[in-house]
């Protein structure tokens, strides 16, 4: 294998590009349903009703996170088939681990005697989740979110190997036809498109946090 | 008024109870103070009054109404509560923590402007610097005030205070004694003192409420604390100056006998003091001026002297052997 820069500027130019829109599908719609699972999961599993079940919960999810990402696709091929929503599927699944286990982390650290203060203020115990516990989480909640979006980017370009397009399809038809172009081309903007939405969360976590609490 | 029954709480997996059928009632208007050793259970009491905590035997009435049948949010936004670790919301400036309350009531914005400001001042924060900041650019001090003030936002008929002045410095905390105890003549709330410092206790108190480990150990005002300590345990807690700390809390005019105008004594002062100033500052100027009797004026008039023995004997007559 051997590099030639206008083959690597034709691969930046011209292959790459039209994967772009499918890989950051690829990522924020799992992303997205993770969050909308993992987020409100989280927070009943800090309620008193089912807070005796956030250890087990915990483990399961902080084993969850040791099975390497191409394994969780592996592992629901026989289940799911091939194709785009399978791969979709197998990214949430993947993705929900560091919300779920951020949004338990930044709830747990809201100090004991500030939701004390604020129930004994009168709030409801919806009106301390959303106007206190959630605000005061949210930057834990944020950074667990940012994992996921990282972790999401990279593994994405697996879903190629079950048809499930985006960047990936070009690393591995780089490694298919032995063209280090096409692979570094792909790997390049993966790389750009994880940096964009971590810096893109920043910027929220930014604007949502009190500037002493960043 | 608030009225304990038998109450008892026992933390999961614990061997003794936190509290231990408590019985007792403060009366609409007045100062109960809890006092005792740390764990002695003092927070839990105060919060099984809000229902932060259920007791596990036995019930709590507030002006006659078990507070069981009461919605536990509305409860608590009629309850002032000053927490001991104060929990100022982080997120939130000093205005909207002491506005906290009155908010949740859906008071108009101005009328929680206005309550603030008020608040803020009476606590000895200054209204235009504090009101803009968050928790964390005050001290510990600042913040307890701020916690105090938060409580007292929707001006509820009832208090409970936890350790309120602990984070304050001396000065600061006599000066916010005083003017709690100013505003307590006006407003007369019922409320709930917590401290284990006993001088506050028995400066504030209407009544005291000596615990320890949970269980009551004495219920008196100072007066009977002080003359009567019921077991040893009161008079560790009250300490060896108990002569000293009955003086400070009896008026001068009420150890005047009334004839005493004529005795010989009233001619040789060369010190006065009011008429209902302690005892304990008839003392101080006999030291001061090296002398054994300090004449007592009621506004201009002299209405009689004390001396040095008509206090010692007041001090063995009222403790018994001590003083
Ligand atoms: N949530 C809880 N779970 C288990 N035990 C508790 C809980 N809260 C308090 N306790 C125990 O109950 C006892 C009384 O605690 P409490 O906080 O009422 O003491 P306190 O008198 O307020 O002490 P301090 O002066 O240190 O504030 C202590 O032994 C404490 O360990
Ligand atoms: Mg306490």
């Amino acid at each position: 294998m051997n590099f030639g820069l206008d083959r690597f500027i034709e691969a930046m130019l011209y292959r790459s590009p039209p994967y772009i829109l499918e890989h950051v599908q690829l990522v924020l719609i799992p992303l997205g349903i993770a969050a909308a699972i993992a987020f409100p999961a989280g927070v009943l599993l800090t309620r008193p009703r089912f807070r005796r079940y956030t250890g087990r919960v915990m483990s399961v999810f902080n084993a969850g996170q040791t099975i390497p990402p191409l394994a969780v696709i592996a592992l629901f091929f026989p289940f799911l088939g091939l194709g785009y929503r399978p791969a979709l599927i197998a990214l949430t699944l993947y993705a929900l681990l560091p919300i779920a286990r951020n949004t338990l982390a930044g709830l747990a650290g809201v100090p004991f005697e500030v939701k004390e203060a604020a129930r004994g203020m009168g709030m409801t115990g919806w009106q301390v989740l959303t106007q206190v516990e959630v605000p005061l989480s949210l930057p834990v909640v944020i950074s667990g979110l940012k994992t996921s979006a990282v972790l999401t980017a990279g593994t994405a370009a697996l879903a190629a190997l079950v048809g499930g397009k985006g960047m990936g399809a070009v690393i591995f038809a780089g490694i298919n036809f032995f063209r280090v172009e096409l692979i570094l081309a792909g790997t390049l903007y993966i790389g750009i498109m994880a940096l964009c939405l971590d810096r893109l969360l920043s910027f929220f976590e930014s604007r949502i946090t009190p500037s002493h609490m960043k | 008024m608030i009225q304990l029954e038998r109450v008892k709480k026992v933390f999961p997996n614990t061997a003794v109870p936190a509290v231990d059928e408590l019985s007792f009632t403060v009366e609409q208007g007045n100062v109960c103070v809890f006092v005792g050793p740390s764990g002695c259970g003092k927070t839990t009491i105060i919060r099984m009054i809000n229902r932060l905590v259920e007791p596990t035997s036995g019930s709590i009435f507030i002006d006659g109404e078990n507070i069981l049948q009461v919605d536990s949010d509305r409860l608590r936004r009629r309850i002032g509560y000053v927490i001991q670790q104060v929990g100022l919301l982080p997120h939130r400036t000093i205005e909207q923590n002491v506005g906290l309350v009155p908010r949740l009531l859906n008071w108009p914005e101005d009328r929680i402007a206005r309550r603030v400001a008020e608040l803020l001042e009476m606590v000895g924060l200054d209204p235009a610097e504090a009101a803009q900041k968050y928790p964390y650019q005050l001290s510990g001090g600042q913040m307890q005030r701020a916690g105090v003030a938060r409580a007292l936002a929707a001006d509820p008929p009832i208090m409970l205070m936890d350790e309120p002045f602990g984070a304050v410095d001396p000065i600061l905390r006599g000066r916010l004694q005083d003017e709690f105890l100013r505003l307590q003549r006006e407003v007369q709330k019922t409320i709930c003192f917590v401290t284990h410092d006993i001088n506050e206790a028995l400066k504030m108190g209407d009544y005291i409420v000596v615990l320890n480990a949970g269980k009551l150990v004495q219920k008196g005002t100072p007066m009977e604390l002080l003359s009567s300590p019921a077991n040893d345990f009161v008079k560790a807690l009250i300490g060896d100056d108990r002569g000293v700390k009955l003086l400070d809390l009896t008026r001068a005019e009420s150890l005047v006998a009334d004839g005493s105008i004529k005795s010989p004594a009233v001619k040789d002062c060369s010190c006065f003091i009011d008429a209902l100033q302690p005892v304990k500052m008839a003392l101080e100027q006999m030291m001061k001026h090296d002398t054994d009797s300090v004449g007592i004026r009621r506004g201009d008039e002299v209405i009689g002297a004390l001396t040095w023995a008509e206090i010692k004997k007041h001090i063995h007559r009222i403790s018994g052997d001590e003083g």
